[in-house]
């Protein structure tokens, strides 16, 4: 079955169809997640919140774009949503510190596990997060996924020319960086 | 180092294969999503169609239209289903997808094959349609509901035929029913108010009214329980009126404190007063209020405590008001116990575990630590967590203390003895070796009252429901001494009417606490307890014999008493009973007027419960006179019950002039 038929089954209410699609997309899904945050546990947990995402929302993709360029507007939206919910659950737990015992907070995540590639890569994130919105989404999506501007630009909502401009000053940037970073080592 | 540029990172950088596992849960919460959302869409479609169907009259193609959206997936072509493709599902996924299932095959004329792993699923009929019924399918519903046995190993889905195979001892039961599809989109079917919900209840006819010339005697258990109470709370707050056979009218006089006189020393384990009123609800009748007080441990004469934790830490105790609010709960409890009194904690979900060995109170921060350690998650086929906690309790046992289990749980009971005779029988048995058992119910949507009541009732404790922060704080921390410390146990009343002055009677409440009058005598027959400080009211409503029946000769001795009132009791640790006997005088001396205005709080209290249960003896009583009589009554309010109470009668009041009958 080609993907557009699976889809508009999918899209009626077929069960096996869109669990065919899920089959097919999930590791799509997961590596943008895992790209976009650098970390396993979170890359799963914003997987998941996307497919279930999906479960309501495939009514709405209208063939108006590739199918994946929809879906990564999906798993963007979905990983900000996490990420903000992240920083609540952080304040509250820091607040609630502040009130109450000195109990060490628990250090999430898988440290120690990393490969030297991740570290990089966590750093990277971490820098484009700074540059401001939009930027590390820019940059994940013509850098990492490989899309054209005007693709890039499809999935965020913006100009094909803003796109291009944004990789621009990223590029700008983050080279001033590497360059002072390079100096002080 | 490397020096990498930015690009070629984010380029490089693999990504790790995702874990099969993580994605198949991923999946699975997908699929759940995608059947409920999928019924909520046929809902709708069904909502369209039938408004569209009486506007035009027409009735032909039902299933053809909307619902399967005309992409040639009509009821003909085959089954988009899962066809045969067992598939293991955790408990809250399974209930979900079942409801999503139901709703979305049954128009479609699909297949589903729905798997449990095994015994360790128990589901619960009634859960079922409470879910199902928020997303539609009322015809499927009412055959589920109906189920008569709670364990269920598989369903199948197989239209026009629906069976679900039950995991039955002495072998499999399959209960099958029809299936009728043009039913999915039919009028809502009348669903019994009780199945609306995942609490179970036990169903009790309200007391009737008795002849003395036929019964001249009644007989009854105490009953210091206050579970429903909370729960009637829980449920008007959430904007539902109770099902009935959630309000025990003696649950709900016994949540407030009334000042009925105590006992000075500890040789007198409790006293009993008798007030007389004329009853609000029938001209002419009268109101005896039976109050009993039971005498109040000083801190210094305290046993020792030997208490073991039992928690259900199963996936539904994650939420808000489950595994927190014990937590919580049992923190403060701590508070009331002597530095060297001992607790324990065993969890049990997948497995038992002794999350805490028998730690002394004075170590208290090793117990709040083990407390805050524990986590919800996993299924729960608990496989002995009930003996490992008893067995805990036996080792450390402690002669002349209390030694108690203290159950926590949302409604599931499978701590490893799935039986519920054996379970209660165990329960009963280590109550004869001296340890007894309190159940706290916590959560909503499927606490098991039933069961909670059977097993407190049969190990010698409480039962009680928490539903916040709040009633911990008054069951745990204000009650924890009448919780934990028995004074009285097989605590009977029975009372014998005057023929010669009463014509005939009514027990308000205590429906399922009703004993055989040759009970009263068997000190083997077990009845209720009466901890330090606990106070039990009871409610009888009268006619009094009119002066013209009344011909008997008017002797002093016959005309003077309504009746006597006999109680029976046994000592803590005792075997044989002992008895108090007062007479119910006719014109008793004044209450103090304290007391007489609690008396009429326990009137206005008894009075809604009984409207909430229909008012079958209420004559014209209103919400509304239960709010004034209560009004006059909540003056002295030191922790604010009775305030509440009143704003409880408002809210059902207005729900029922709202909803008339529903």
């Amino acid at each position: 079955m080609d993907e557009q038929s699976l889809i508009r089954r999918a899209q009626d209410g077929d069960a096996t169809s869109f669990a065919e699609l899920l089959d097919l997309y999930y590791d799509t899904i997961h590596r943008f997640a895992w790209k976009w945050c650098g970390h396993t546990a979170d890359a799963q947990d914003i997987a998941q919140q996307a497919c279930i995402k999906l479960a309501n929302s495939l009514p709405q993709f209208r063939f108006q774009s590739a199918f994946t360029t929809w879906l990564y507007r999906l798993v963007i939206s979905c990983a900000q949503d996490w990420q903000r919910q992240q920083r609540q659950q952080r304040q509250q737990r820091q607040q609630r510190r502040d009130v109450h015992d000195a109990v060490p907070p628990v250090e999430s995540g898988t440290e120690g596990t990393r490969t030297e590639d991740q570290i990089y890569l966590e750093q990277v994130l971490s820098q484009l997060q700074q540059l401001g919105e939009g930027m590390k989404e820019t940059a994940l999506l013509v850098h990492a996924e490989g899309l054209s501007h005007a693709e890039a630009g499809e999935v965020l909502g913006v100009s094909e020319s803003t796109i291009s401009w944004r990789i621009h000053a990223i590029r700008k940037r983050m080279g001033q960086r590497e360059r002072r970073k390079s100096v002080v080592l | 180092m490397r020096a990498q540029s930015f690009e070629l990172v984010l380029r490089d950088t693999t990504a790790p294969a995702p874990n099969p596992l993580v994605r198949l849960a991923a999946k699975q919460a997908a699929l759940v999503e995608f059947a409920q959302f999928q019924a909520l869409r046929l809902e709708r479609a069904g909502r369209d169609l039938r408004s569209r169907e009486n506007a035009t009259a027409e009735s032909g193609q039902l299933e053809n239209v909307d619902v399967e959206g005309g992409a040639g997936t009509g009821p003909q072509a085959s089954p988009q289903y899962p066809r045969s493709r067992p598939t293991s599902f955790r408990r809250p996924a399974i209930v979900n997808l079942l409801a999503g299932a139901l709703s979305a095959c049954i128009p479609a004329f699909g297949m589903v094959v729905l798997w449990s792993d095994g015994a360790s699923l128990e589901f619960r009929p009634r859960i079922w349609a409470l879910e199902a019924k928020a997303i539609s399918e009322p015809a499927a519903l009412v055959l589920v509901a109906e189920l008569p046995l709670p364990i269920i190993e598989t369903v199948h889905l197989e239209p026009p035929a629906f069976s679900i195979e039950l995991a039955d001892a002495p072998g499999k039961v399959e209960a099958m029913s029809e299936l009728k599809p043009s039913a999915a989109f039919a009028d809502t079917v009348d669903i019994p108010s009780e199945s609306m919900d995942g609490d179970r209840f036990h169903a009790f006819e309200t007391n009737p009214i008795k002849r003395v010339a036929d019964e001249p005697v009644s007989t009854f258990s105490v009953d210091v329980d206050t579970a429903s109470y909370t729960y009637v709370r829980r449920a008007l707050s959430a904007g539902i009126l109770p099902p009935r056979d959630a309000v025990r009218a003696e649950e709900m006089i016994n949540y407030f404190d009334y000042s009925w006189p105590a006992p000075t020393s500890p040789d007198e384990a409790f006293r009993a007063a008798i007030a007389v009123n004329d009853s609000p609800w029938t001209p002419g009748n009268k109101l005896i209020h039976i109050g009993i007080k039971g005498y109040e441990l000083p801190p210094h004469e305290q046993p020792d405590v030997n208490l073991v934790l039992l928690i259900d830490v199963s996936g539904s105790m994650a939420s808000a008001d489950r595994l927190p609010l014990v937590q919580q709960s049992f923190g403060l409890l701590l508070r009331r116990l002597k530095p060297y009194d001992t607790v324990a904690i065993v969890t049990y979900a997948g497995d038992t575990r002794v999350a805490l060995p028998p730690t002394p109170v004075r170590e208290w921060q090793e117990i709040l630590d083990a407390l805050r350690a524990l986590r919800a998650g996993g299924g729960t086929d608990g496989e002995s967590g009930i003996r490992a906690a008893y067995e805990l309790a036996g080792n450390n046992f402690r002669q002349g203390g209390v030694n108690r289990v203290l159950l926590a749980t949302d409604g599931d009971f499978n701590v490893g003895i799935t039986d519920v005779e054996d379970l209660k029988k165990f329960v009963a048995r280590e109550r004869g070796k001296g340890i007894f058992l309190s159940v706290l119910g916590f959560g909503a949507s499927n606490y098991n009252d039933e069961m909670a009541q059977a097993l407190a009732q049969n190990g010698n404790g409480v039962a009680a429901y928490v539903d916040s922060g709040y009633e911990a704080q008054k069951v745990l921390v204000r009650e924890a001494t009448s919780s934990l410390f028995t004074i009285a146990k097989d605590v009977k009343l029975q009372v014998e009417f005057n023929p010669a002055t009463v014509t005939q009677y009514r027990l308000v409440g205590y429906e399922t606490r009703a004993l055989r009058r040759e009970d009263f005598e068997n000190d083997a027959v077990d009845a209720g307890d009466i901890g330090s400080g606990h106070r039990v009211t009871a409610i009888y409503e009268l006619t009094p014999a009119a002066p013209a029946t009344a011909t008997a000769p008017a002797t002093a001795s016959n005309t003077q008493t309504y009746g006597r009132l006999l109680i029976r009791y046994k000592q803590p640790d005792g075997r044989t009973s002992r008895l108090i006997e007062q007479p119910i005088l006719i014109n008793p001396p004044p209450l103090s007027p304290t007391l007489q205005r609690d008396v009429e709080l326990a009137t206005a209290v008894a009075g809604f419960a009984q409207l909430l249960r229909g008012g079958t003896y209420t004559g014209a009583l209103t919400y509304k006179d239960v709010v004034r009589q209560a009004e006059a009554a909540a003056v002295n309010d030191p922790n604010g019950y009775r305030g509440e109470f009143l704003q409880l009668v408002e809210e059902a009041q207005q729900m029922a002039a709202r909803g008339g009958g529903d």
